[in-house]
């Protein structure tokens, strides 16, 4: 076999950085520093001599640039004479193609009778029929079960599983399946929603989507396992550092774990970010009716996505901008995605037309205001109930119209006031002033507000603080 | 051969490819970072999976490796690249993944990822960077800074309570998960060449689905040293190496195993997953039970765990489902180890359950005495009570408007040879008290969550009649 000639070395200084690595690197010393600066770099390069040369290539292998140090190609110059380096590289980034959307599908479901599963199967089974197969988490009460049910479900459909070390691998591994343009989910509960925070900072950032169903127990710190609405404040204004939204729904009922984990997914690809669904404790152990859907989602994959393909190899995801008016744009982007997510905006208004006291609640809590509305409603009481599905963005147009003609507000929460602060804030950017004085029963600790304490707080007025 | 084409032909994101920084990189000049990328870049070039490759940035000097490496490129949190490359290897299992990170990075921040990934054993491949430094962040002590080396946290040189030097390799190669472990470094040809095989090995394994590899490299930060890059390059041969002895730390002969199937998107799949089915049930109901409640009845079945207050709750809850009728069920336990009390609110509503909690029921069902105790009182006036008489003996003195049944739910169960089934026996009593359905409802959930165990169906059924059977005869 006759030996191909080896090439030289060949180097151009302005891409030398005059470490000196490749001197000792050659034994036929061709290679000197040069005593000159270079007027481009402020370095002072090497220079080759290769005369004693015999091509044995240690000098390039021991150059850190990619540029530096490097064979000649035949016919390349082989003098030091500056110049242009588009011309000489060439100024094509990359020659990988320009990726194009492979839409996700929509295939139809048979219509099948209703199950009776807990809120937090309800919210797996949704995930899966949004064509979510990556499913990675890390166990905590109460809502562990939505992740023992994907562990269960996940390898029967070819998909993938992990219990990772911690929530903070958790969001990571999130982050690199997402990265991938696929949808990945996770079921946690307060604690480790707090653990996740930096990693979600970083999807915002990185605009990657993903869905977090947190089912909220009692804090702060280790709290218990019993169901509170503690981390309204977390997910609507504390989602890592920087400049954080997501879009962040409230089931109330099981059929709502199932139907709003699906939007999740939607909402979550058509914005490029993450999801926040927020159930209580005693949502995700609630077994209810649910009725499927009668399609589910085969998902594509969209073309900014890291897949490790031909097609996507152009990509990058990074949450990084180091020039700040790169960053600044960048926020500036992010925020036009905010405003445009406020058309996600939903809420439910029950009885609420002709409303004089106009309760507000949101999850289970709701549910039993729902409860109070009906029962005041018997003792002749015009009450109404005020649910908002997505706690951000706020759905304070309909909030507007519910309250239109009450005299009273009584917001309903199993929190200190976490609720009552979003629809504060949001009828002051709303520029309403104007309402009736805010009343409120507030449970904490695990213990959910009963229905016979917002009866006492409508009827008698009575503070009802725990 | 070429210079590595897996560079890009101009590094359009270093400073938007302005002037010179189009193609020169950011280290400092001798920075051991730029022949780790040199290495990797020939790598992926000689085996032919540039298309396939996902290479994974960290937070250090090495944060910008995308500036670079005409790959497919994923920038990580500091620390979690490991985690964020497996995110990416189970996403696309043919892709291969490279995690490249930094002693700061990944023997620090990062440790509980780094060791949790190398034991999962998934074919990745993680390439570290030890230059006994953080880099990026000026000079600060490094999990793998020497003893007696200087850093701006440890100014006077690191002693015995700033701990000891972390050795990467051996840790890892001490776990079960990782098929290749080698330690390497960059202060000569000999060493360089060396470096380089092991870099190509490390992802031709996992390119052959064989396993996790790691490979150490020891590596100068001369900035940091502040030495020349020659003196550096000799500092880590006199002084780095004899703490992390050079070479390979383990190398398993392995055979190919990680291969993923596409994953399933078959509906029909799910729906059997998840139990659905298309049969409508038979229906037994003329109407909702108001003889009980208008539109809302209100159920607790409270006990200890083991005694199927859960399962009993569940079908009644399934029970009213396939009447068309809406049901909750809301369990609540003792603590998180799991045993203790065992509580159950369901709902039975002709439309929507409105408020899921049972505070205050209209029946209870009471497995145990303290049960019976604990909420006989916050059952409403009219209600019904139906508790286990072979456990408690002394009832408490309820409402007289609210009616009691005693029934043996232990005895009879025990006298049926499955203590278990006493659940079901409640479930007779509930029926034949408050006839809230017909017996064909209740008798039909629970044949539907027996359908896999069809054995049992005959006993359930005997117990279901036993529950029937004793109320009655209280009736008499
Ligand atoms: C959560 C977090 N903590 C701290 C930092 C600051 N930080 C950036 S790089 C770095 C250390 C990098 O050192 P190393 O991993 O050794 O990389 P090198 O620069 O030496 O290559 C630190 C502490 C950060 N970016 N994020
Ligand atoms: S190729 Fe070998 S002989 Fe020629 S300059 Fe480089 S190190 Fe020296
Ligand atoms: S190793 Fe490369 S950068 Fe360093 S002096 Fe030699 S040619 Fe210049
Ligand atoms: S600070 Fe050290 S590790 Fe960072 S680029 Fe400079 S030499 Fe390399
Ligand atoms: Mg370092």
């Amino acid at each position: 076999m006759a030996l191909k000639e080896r090439p030289k070395p060949y180097l151009l200084p302005e891409y030398c950085k005059g470490c000196g690595r490749c001197l000792d690197a050659c034994a036929k010393d061709c290679i000197h520093l040069s005593d000159q600066i270079n007027p481009l770099t402020g370095l002072v390069p090497v220079e080759l001599d290769l005369t004693n040369c015999n091509a044995c290539g240690l000098c390039m292998d021991a150059c850190p640039e990619p540029y530096g140090l490097r064979p000649a190609h035949e016919g390349e110059i082989q003098d030091f004479e500056l110049e242009d380096p588009a011309k000489l590289f060439g100024v094509k980034p990359s020659d990988a193609p320009e990726p194009v959307d492979m839409p996700s599908e929509v295939l139809p479901l048979p219509r099948t009778e209703p199950l009776v599963i807990k809120g937090t199967y309800a919210s797996a089974l949704g995930a899966l029929l949004a064509g979510c197969r990556h499913v990675y988490g890390y166990p905590i009460t109460p809502s562990t079960e939505g992740a023992e049910l994907m562990a269960k479900f996940l390898p029967k459909l070819d998909g993938t599983f992990i219990q990772a070390v911690s929530e903070v691998a958790t969001v990571n591994m999130m982050y690199g399946t997402a990265g991938a343009g696929l949808p990945t989910m996770t079921f946690t509960s307060s604690p480790g929603f707090s653990l996740m925070l930096e990693g979600v900072s970083y999807m915002i950032g990185a605009e990657l989507p993903g869905v977090f169903v947190d089912v909220m127990r009692g804090g702060p710190g280790l709290g218990n396992i019993a169901p509170e609405q503690s981390d309204i404040k977390l997910a609507c204004h504390g989602l890592g550092h920087g400049n954080t939204q997501a879009i962040t729904l409230a089931p109330s009922t099981p059929q709502e774990m199932l139907d709003l984990t699906m939007l999740a997914f939607e909402l979550s690809f058509k914005y490029r970010n993450p999801v926040i669904l927020l159930g209580d404790g005693y949502l995700g152990q609630m077994t209810g009716k649910v009725q499927l859907p009668e399609t589910m989602i085969k998902p594509g994959i969209p073309k900014w996505a890291v897949y490790g393909d031909a097609m996507h190899r152009k990509n990058v995801i990074t949450s990084i901008f180091l020039t700040e008016s790169d960053l600044e744009a960048h926020n500036v982007h992010l925020n036009a995605k905010y405003e445009a997510m406020q058309v996600e905006a939903r809420a439910e208004s029950f009885l609420c037309d002709d409303a004089e006291v106009v309760l507000i609640a949101c999850n289970t809590p709701a549910r039993t205001a729902k409860g109070a509305v009906q029962e005041l409603r018997h003792q002749g009481i015009k009450a109404g109930l005020f649910r908002p599905i997505t706690l951000w963005p706020f759905p304070v147009e309909d909030l507007k119209a519910a309250i239109q003609g009450a005299q009273r507000i009584v917001v309903v929460e199993a929190s200190a006031g976490q609720l009552e602060d979003e629809i504060r804030l949001a009828l002051s950017k709303a520029g309403v002033h104007q309402f009736p004085e805010i009343e409120s029963v507030r449970r904490m600790g695990g213990v959910l507000p009963q229905q016979s304490e917002i009866m006492t707080r409508v009827l008698g007025r009575k503070e009802v603080l725990a | 051969m070429s210079k590595a084409s897996v560079f890009y032909d101009k590094f359009e994101r270093h400073s938007h490819g302005e002037g010179l920084k189009g193609h020169a990189t950011h280290y400092c000049p001798g920075c051991g970072h730029g022949l780790a990328h040199k290495y990797l870049a020939e790598a992926i070039d000689e085996l032919g999976i540039q298309d396939r490759t996902v290479a994974v940035s960290p937070v250090g000097c090495s944060v910008f490796l995308y500036y670079y490496f005409d790959v497919g490129n994923t920038q990580a949190a500091h620390g979690r690249a490991p985690v964020v490359a497996l995110g990416h290897k189970f996403a696309n299992p043919e892709s291969v993944v490279v995690s490249y990170q930094g002693d700061g990075d990944l023997a620090s921040i990062g440790l509980a990822e780094t060791v949790a990934t190398a034991q999962l054993g998934a074919p990745i491949t993680v390439i570290f960077i030890n230059n006994a430094i953080y880099g990026m962040t000026g000079g600060q002590m490094a999990p793998t800074t020497l003893m007696g080396q200087t850093s701006s946290t440890s100014p006077s040189g690191r002693n015995e309570y700033n701990g000891q030097p972390l050795k990467m390799a051996e840790l890892i190669a001490g776990l079960d998960g990782p098929v290749y472990v080698e330690r390497v470094a960059l202060y000569d040809a000999k060493q360089r060449i060396k470096a380089k095989k092991a870099i190509h090995k490390a992802m031709k394994l996992q390119m052959e689905g064989r396993g996790y590899s790691f490979i150490e490299v020891l590596a100068e930060c001369p900035t940091h040293l502040k030495m020349n890059p020659e003196d550096t390059e000799k500092w880590v041969k006199e002084c780095m190496e004899p703490v992390y002895p050079l070479g390979v730390k383990k190398d398993l002969t392995v055979d190919p195993w990680f291969k993923r199937n596409a994953p399933c998107f078959k509906g029909e799949k799910i729906l059997s997953l998840a139990g659905a089915t298309s049969e409508h049930p038979e229906r037994h109901c003329k109407g909702f039970p108001t003889h009980l409640a208008p539109n809302d009845i209100s159920l607790k079945l409270a006990g200890s765990g083991g005694d199927g207050a859960q399962t009993a709750a569940m079908l009644i809850a399934r029970a009213a489902i396939s009447e068309g009728f809406d049901a909750t069920h809301i369990p609540s336990y003792g603590p998180e180890s799991r045993g203790g009390t065992s509580y159950a609110d369901v709902h039975v509503a002709e439309d929507e359950v409105l408020n899921p909690g049972s505070p205050d029921p209209q029946v209870l069902i009471a497995f145990n005495a303290p049960s019976l105790a604990k909420f006989g009182p916050t059952v409403r006036k009219g209600g019904f009570v139906i508790y286990d008489s072979s456990v408690v003996t002394d009832a408490p003195v309820l409402d007289p408007s609210i009616r009691m049944f005693p029934v043996p739910f232990t005895g009879i169960a025990t006298d049926l040879g499955k203590a278990v089934v006493k659940n079901i026996v409640a479930l007779g009593a509930l029926q034949a008290a408050t006839n809230i359905f017909p017996k064909d409802t209740l008798l039909g959930a629970i044949r539907t969550a027996l359908k896999d165990k069809c054995a049992l169906i005959p006993l359930n059924e005997e117990a279901f009649a036993w529950g029937i059977k004793s109320v009655e005869a209280l009736d008499k």
